[in-house]
């Protein structure tokens, strides 16, 4: 058994222990794998990690994230050992410095983690990239979310209602994990974009508010799926650094039986969602914006800053605009391979 | 039977080692930094306790200066703006 250094706890029985965790605001509100030292060794041993080993640190609260306390809130949350991997290199990503973990994870913004995996690891783990890729019903997926979400809040101490104060919150903070669908994708994937070796795994994260659904069932072209999709980006504002975009199967094969690109999307995206500065005045952005009235600013600040993912189930023309905090300015979306 | 044995999933935070500054005796003839976070009204929050303030210490000069982001930590060239400057200082937030 690897060298465990956390505390342990005495209980008569398993429903005494999780009314314990309940209690010291240790859950997500549902129940928990409890966290025994046999189990927990599995998961460091599967990936072959001390128990000290840092994975990371958050600087602001003066947290240290260790293989250990990572490998507690994955039982907790319900993984499999191997899933550990991708839990790991997750939090590995999250304490970049760039991803500005304090400041998204207790903003009344509300943000969630969205991690993104890539690579041959989906099959392997059987992650979904299709039907309901945001929803329930996948045990990787969901516990994979879920124990980053546990180490956020257990580890780095983003308790919510304590220094997590976000407004509203959503559901993606229970958990949100999803795989990229390399099946229907004619174009790079997230991670290729991102300089990860083909047949590489890959994690990108991205502080992500809650995804916004364009629904186009008539179009069959690019210039009709991208337009609705253009609209729904403009609840953002102005200026965004770096916005999602979520393809879904259909979508995606109109828009490419078109022979469109990833960047040819991008920049009729980038072209096509704008507002005149007086509008975005009176919808409430720029409050101390001067200048020209008429001129046309965009949501995006170029086309590079609309990433595209693939995902959703083959039938419906439901894609998906997911904002991120700060206009994706303060906190990077962070790409690690493992 | 024998007890159930389960892990602590906490992570406290490290040991701090700063301590508090000394306080002045008196904030007269002092000149006080009003570290503003940058969200809209923090620095109008600032003025305000500054005013407050002046009524007991007429003779307070105030240094404003805003950290640029709110969630980050102050960067180091400010830090260092207002040492040079300070005796004393107020930071706050405004949502």
């Amino acid at each position: 058994m690897t060298n465990l250094t956390s505390q342990t706890l005495e209980f008569e029985d398993h429903s005494e222990a999780l009314e314990y965790y309940f209690e010291q605001g240790w859950t997500d509100g549902l129940p928990i794998v409890v966290p025994t030292a046999k189990k927990v060794s599995e998961f460091l041993e599967h990936s072959s990690l001390q128990a000290s080993e840092i994975i990371g640190v958050e600087p602001v609260k003066g947290r240290v994230l260790t293989a250990e306390k990572t490998a507690i809130n994955a039982v907790m949350a319900g993984c499999k050992p191997q899933y550990f991997p991708v839990v790991v290199a997750a939090i590995s990503a999250i304490t970049e410095s760039q991803y500005n973990l304090h400041g998204i994870s207790v903003s009344t913004y509300g943000a969630a983690t969205l991690t993104v995996v890539g690579g041959p690891i989906v099959k392997e783990l059987e992650l979904n990239s299709g039907i309901g890729v945001f929803g329930p019903g996948n045990r990787a997926n969901s516990t994979i979310g879920r124990a980053i979400r546990l180490v956020i809040s257990n580890v780095s101490g983003a308790v919510p209602g304590e220094l997590d104060k976000g407004t509203l919150s959503h559901g993606g903070k229970y958990s949100w994990c999803i795989a990229e669908d390399s099946e229907i994708n004619t174009w790079n994937s997230l991670g290729i974009d991102r300089g990860i070796k083909p047949h590489g795994n890959s994690v990108t994260v991205f502080a992500a508010g809650a995804p916004i659904q364009t629904n186009n069932h008539s179009g069959n072209n690019p210039e009709n799926i991208l337009s609705s999709i253009a609209d729904t980006m403009l609840h953002a504002g102005p200026n965004q650094a770096e916005i999602i975009i979520t393809l879904c199967p259909e979508h995606v094969g109109h828009i490419s039986d078109h022979g469109w690109s990833k960047q040819q999307v991008r920049e009729f995206l980038h072209s096509h969602a704008h507002r005149t500065s007086t509008e975005w005045a009176e919808a409430g952005f720029i409050p101390s914006f001067t200048g020209n009235t008429n001129e046309r600013i965009s949501v995006t600040q170029n086309p590079n800053s609309i990433t595209i993912l693939t995902a959703g189930g083959a039938a419906g023309g439901f894609s998906a605009v997911i904002p991120l905090w700060g206009a994706g300015l303060q906190s990077k979306s962070t790409t690690k391979p493992f | 039977m024998s007890k159930l044995e389960v892990l602590n999933p906490v992570q406290e935070p490290l040991p701090e080692n700063g301590f508090l500054a000394r306080r002045p005796e008196s904030l007269d003839g002092k000149i006080v930094g009003l570290l503003s976070n940058g969200k809209p009204n923090s620095d109008n929050l600032l003025t305000l306790v500054f005013d407050v303030i002046k009524d007991v210490a007429p003779d307070m000069q105030a240094f404003s200066i805003d950290k640029g982001n709110a969630s980050r930590p102050c960067p180091e060239n400010i830090l260092n703006k207002i040492k040079s400057k300070c005796e004393v200082v107020i930071t706050a937030s405004g949502d």
